[in-house]
């Protein structure tokens, strides 16, 4: 039976000329999409390594420099990316690359792609995830809108059915025929993580297996998703009009409606009001008071009057303190920010239930660590080492503050100091702790698989009740 | 004969309730992106006037306080004080660089979602807030807005498709066009009145709400831009109407219309876009970000390490600055305060850097260049490059506004320069050893404030009249086409 199916689709595809054709316009661009983002993948890979080292090398070799010098001076860290980053772009280029770690300030990252590129390119890149997000499911669709719906407006079904055919093993061998003709497309895909993971160390394996499995449901999805379609449609007309509906609204519609919604359910602050916010929260009054006081508690600790008594340079001492005090208001407002951002995250991700593409969407770029969380856990990582930085060279100039060189010039930290501050290096944690960002829409597409195959059993019932 | 197959068109199609649902949808998507992009338009106007009742309190501030400062006999840290020249300069300023909205902005929310329509300016590089962006969920940009320029791009096309496709077709395919051709009338006339009712009962609502909705939310919008923009529409309709009608007159069936026009929308509206994105981007590669902090970072440590070469530099470039001999107070903090020293840093580091600058706005324009001219190959593109020009929130307008913001950062450098040089020529910062510095910038007014003038008029129609050029080659086709079929149906009808 699926022999003769896939025959008989076979055959049905090369006397529809343009659905092949246009399968094999789809493939070629994906090919040449996977091979574009490799090669810039290695491009900015290499200038990644390469300002890691310099910037690395301008931090060691700074020379005799007061430590929070230093600290202003700060250095410039690298966001990581991983090597399904290729595959799927994701918000790689709305968010930062970069970041700067210095005294006194949390930054946001710098540079995103977006602000660099023109108008056209909000009509997206023609990435790998791009064609099997978007192209391939209405390439199944145009392949498979007349699978039953066209033999059912012909007479033909009626004819097999007379014949003694299992209507159970027919829609297998549908499902079957149009699920290995879109797996052609994984083709390119299971190539180069395979070649990544011999190869290469910038993907691992549990990553590459969340990848290809969402993906391999989710094209699974719209195959049943069409034949459902076309099985309860009494025209193939009928059946291509309403998956094309269905189409645009999981794919084009929704995703805007749905992040249009979250951002107005969970508002975040305009960079203008949470920066004055950041400034005038910082430098208060209570600040000053609080300064004030743990002078005094060190004071009395140490049992002297002044400052200057101190065995110690209170300039550092009184600078970490400064940083601890900004920290605690860096975690309160970003923190804030941040919990509103996620909410916008989840809110969007909920409407996985109704689109399998918003599902699928949030899995792929969470596999391929280009999403919200995990640019917010580079960020995070970042903010610890600013902090680690900070306390290094304030508690060396707490601690050497007092000291004079020999001509009589103020302490100056040198190479040994600066080789203190450990080197900043990130590594994404595993995708499995990370299961609290992307199970729901992992859950919301098994959903999805899980009602298309109830439809899908309730379309074999009715094919059958038609041969009666 | 026209209007009665139009009418008699009409009462068909009322019968069908797809169409009801298309006109339904017309309606509350129109609507709902017409609301979206009033929404987004509010909010930015809101920021913008938030930041210049910011500005405006500041100014207040600082005329409300000005007696008592110059009563303060209490040493206070220059990088405190709102009335020193210094702290005003590097910390203290409040000087926003607004891009304000065009009227006809809520058209298409463009470019403005991910470029920043403000600066707040200190005398610093450029650098340091050039690339200051709106934090926002990456997600929302990635997807962007549900506006009108979005529902005219994608959904008008496939709106049209979905009455138009069995236009024709289904009367051929249920018998009927052979009776009403034995009856004089011809397949050309038939469709054509067939797809100007169909069209009208989806552009009708959508031009009224959009128009409504202009007139009403955009008080001070002009006729011209809202005719323009009923150009803009009308002439999409009718290259998506044209090229229904060339598919249909292939006299095939419904279905393969309907999938032939859904993969030219794919093709047109999907793919050529992204492809050519693509392809831009490769043709002429961006410098990279990444490398470009590298040489930042380098050409910092090299203007700290020279010192002494930048001022000699700088007072060659500014001789005034240098020429006049400084009063015995100042002289004991040097001809070169931090503050000279400093700005003359910030000078040399932007004068090092503007060949990259400049490259990165190189490569932007020949992409932009590239992309105009590629542009002629997708209506979906000559109609996103005509909204986001009629809306003000397009690439070009923000180049105009950067270009500005930067001379206005160059006017408050200069500004802050030459009077920091003055103050500190007169010895204000340190009258005397202990003394209270003097009162250098009483008046905030004083400082340059930015205004934002207009530059470019706004779309230009060229391209627009390739799509309707496309669109008269399309009829024109189906014209052939349909003639040749309806000479084929008199012959077998006389046969």
């Amino acid at each position: 039976m699926l022999t003769l199916t896939l025959k008989k689709e076979w055959l049905e595809g090369r006397r529809e000329g343009r659905t092949l054709w246009l399968s094999c316009i789809v493939l070629v661009l994906l090919a040449c999409a996977l091979l574009s983002s490799w090669h810039s993948y290695q491009q900015v890979q290499v200038q990644k390594q390469q300002v890691e080292k310099s910037e690395r090398e301008r931090w060691l070799e700074q020379g005799g420099k007061d430590p929070h010098s230093a600290a202003h001076y700060g250095v410039y860290v690298v966001k990581p990316d991983t090597g399904l980053s290729v595959l799927d772009p994701g918000l790689t280029d709305y968010q930062g690359v970069v970041l700067r770690l210095e005294a006194h300030k949390r930054n946001e990252t710098l540079f995103r792609g977006i602000q660099d590129a023109i108008q056209m390119q909000r009509f997206g890149n023609l990435s790998p995830a791009f064609i099997l997000q978007t192209l391939l499911p209405l390439l199944i669709i145009l392949f498979g809108f007349h699978s039953v719906a066209a033999e059912r407006e012909s007479g033909t079904l009626k004819q097999l059915l007379a014949n003694g055919l299992c209507p159970k093993r027919f829609f297998i061998a549908k499902t079957l025929s149009i699920y290995g003709f879109a797996l052609l497309f994984f083709v390119p895909l299971v190539l180069y993580i395979l070649f990544t993971l011999v190869f290469g160390s910038s993907i691992t394996a549990y990553r590459s297996a969340l990848f290809l499995i969402s993906y391999g449901v989710y094209i699974l999805i719209w195959v049943l998703l069409t034949l459902v379609i076309s099985s309860y449609s009494r025209t193939a007309r009928s059946a291509l009009i309403s998956l094309l509906v269905v189409w645009a609204s999981t794919c084009l519609f929704l995703p805007k409606l749905a992040i249009a919604n979250a951002e107005s359910k969970f508002p975040t602050p305009s960079s203008q009001i949470f920066l004055s916010k950041l400034e005038s929260e910082i430098y208060t009054p209570e600040r000053q008071q609080a300064i004030t006081k743990f002078k005094q508690d060190t004071l009395d600790e140490f049992g002297v009057k002044s400052v200057d008594e101190l065995p110690f340079a209170w300039s550092g001492a009184q600078l970490q303190f400064g940083e601890q005090y900004a920290d605690k208001v860096f975690d309160r407002l970003f923190g804030q920010r941040q919990i509103q951002l996620d909410a916008q995250g989840f809110h969007y991700q909920s409407a996985g239930i109704l689109s399998p593409f918003i599902a699928l969407q949030a899995i792929s770029m969470s596999a391929a660590a280009t999403d919200l969380p995990h640019h917010v856990l580079f960020s995070n990582a970042g903010e610890k080492h600013r902090r680690l930085m900070q306390e290094i060279l304030n508690g060396d100039l707490k601690e050497n503050g007092l000291t004079k060189k020999s001509d009589g010039e103020s302490y100056q930290g040198d190479h040994q100091l600066w080789e203190r501050i450990p080197e900043f290096s990130y590594q994404y944690p595993p995708i499995d702790t990370l299961a609290k960002h992307y199970g729901r829409a992992a859950i919301y597409l098994v959903c999805w698989l899980v009602l298309l195959m109830f439809l899908a059993c309730l379309a074999v019932q009715r094919i059958k009740n038609e041969g009666k | 004969m026209n209007l009665l197959i139009c009418l008699c068109e009409l009462k068909n199609l009322l019968r069908e309730r797809l169409l009801w649902l298309l006109v339904i949808v017309t309606v509350f998507l129109s609507a709902l992106a017409s609301y979206n992009g009033h929404q987004w338009v509010a909010t930015q106007n809101a920021l913008i006037e938030s930041s210049e009742q910011e500005q405006e309190r500041a100014l207040a501030t600082s005329k409300k306080g000005l007696v008592e400062r110059l009563a303060l006999k209490q040493p206070i840290n220059w990088w405190d004080d709102p009335y020193d020249l210094r702290g005003q300069a590097f910390y203290l300023l409040v000087n926003y660089a607004n891009k304000p909205s065009l009227p006809s902005a809520a058209i298409a929310i463009g470019q403005s979602d991910v470029q920043p329509s403000f600066f707040k300016m200190l005398v610093t590089q450029k650098q340091a807030f050039i690339h200051q962006y709106e934090v926002v969920h990456p997600l929302a940009l990635l997807i962007g807005k549900f506006d009108l320029a979005f529902f005219l791009i994608y959904v008008l096309p496939l709106l049209l498709i979905g009455v138009s496709f069995n236009a024709l077709s289904q009367e051929k395919q249920s018998g009927q066009l052979r009776i009403l051709m034995l009856q004089g009338l011809s397949p050309l006339r038939l469709l054509f009145n067939q797809l100007i009712v169909r069209a009208s009962i989806i552009i009708f609502p959508l031009l009224l709400i959009s128009v409504v909705a202009l007139l009403l939310f955009s008080t001070s919008i002009s006729l011209l831009t809202v005719g323009m923009l009923v150009f803009l529409i009308l002439a999409y309709a009718v290259f998506w109407l044209a090229l229904s009608a060339l598919v249909i007159s292939y006299g095939k069936t419904s279905a393969y219309n309907a999938a032939v026009l859904v993969i030219t929308w794919l093709g047109f509206v999907v793919i050529v876009p992204a492809l050519l994105n693509t392809m831009i981007v490769t043709l002429n590669t961006s410098p990279s970000r990444i490398e470009y902090v590298d040489v930042l970072r380098d050409k910092s440590d090299k203007v700290d390490r020279s010192v002494s070469k930048v001022m000699a530099q700088y007072f060659q470039d500014h001789p005034e600055l240098a020429r006049k001999p400084p009063s015995s107070k100042a002289a004991e903090e040097g001809n070169t305060s931090y503050s000279i020293k400093r700005i003359a840093k910030i000078t040399a580091l932007e004068k090092a850097m503007l060949p990259y600058d400049d490259a990165f706005q190189e490569v932007l324009m020949a992409q932009q260049n590239r992309a105009a001219q590629f542009s002629y190959l997708s209506p979906a593109t000559i109609l996103q490059t005509a909204l986001f020009s009629l809306s003000g929130n397009g690439l070009m307008r923000h180049q105009d506004f950067i270009e500005q913001v930067l001379s206005h950062h160059e006017a408050l450098r200069s500004f802050f320069r030459d009077s920091i040089a003055k103050a500190h020529e007169r010895g204000d910062f340190k009258p005397c050893e202990g003394c209270v510095p003097r009162v250098t910038l009483a008046d905030l007014s004083q400082v340059p404030k930015f205004s934002y003038q207009e530059e470019r008029s706004s779309t230009s129609l060229n391209r627009l009249l390739v799509l309707l050029l496309f669109a008269g080659i399309f009829i024109f086709q189906a014209n052939s086409r349909l003639s040749e079929m309806n000479r084929s149906q008199a012959n077998s009808a006389l046969v």
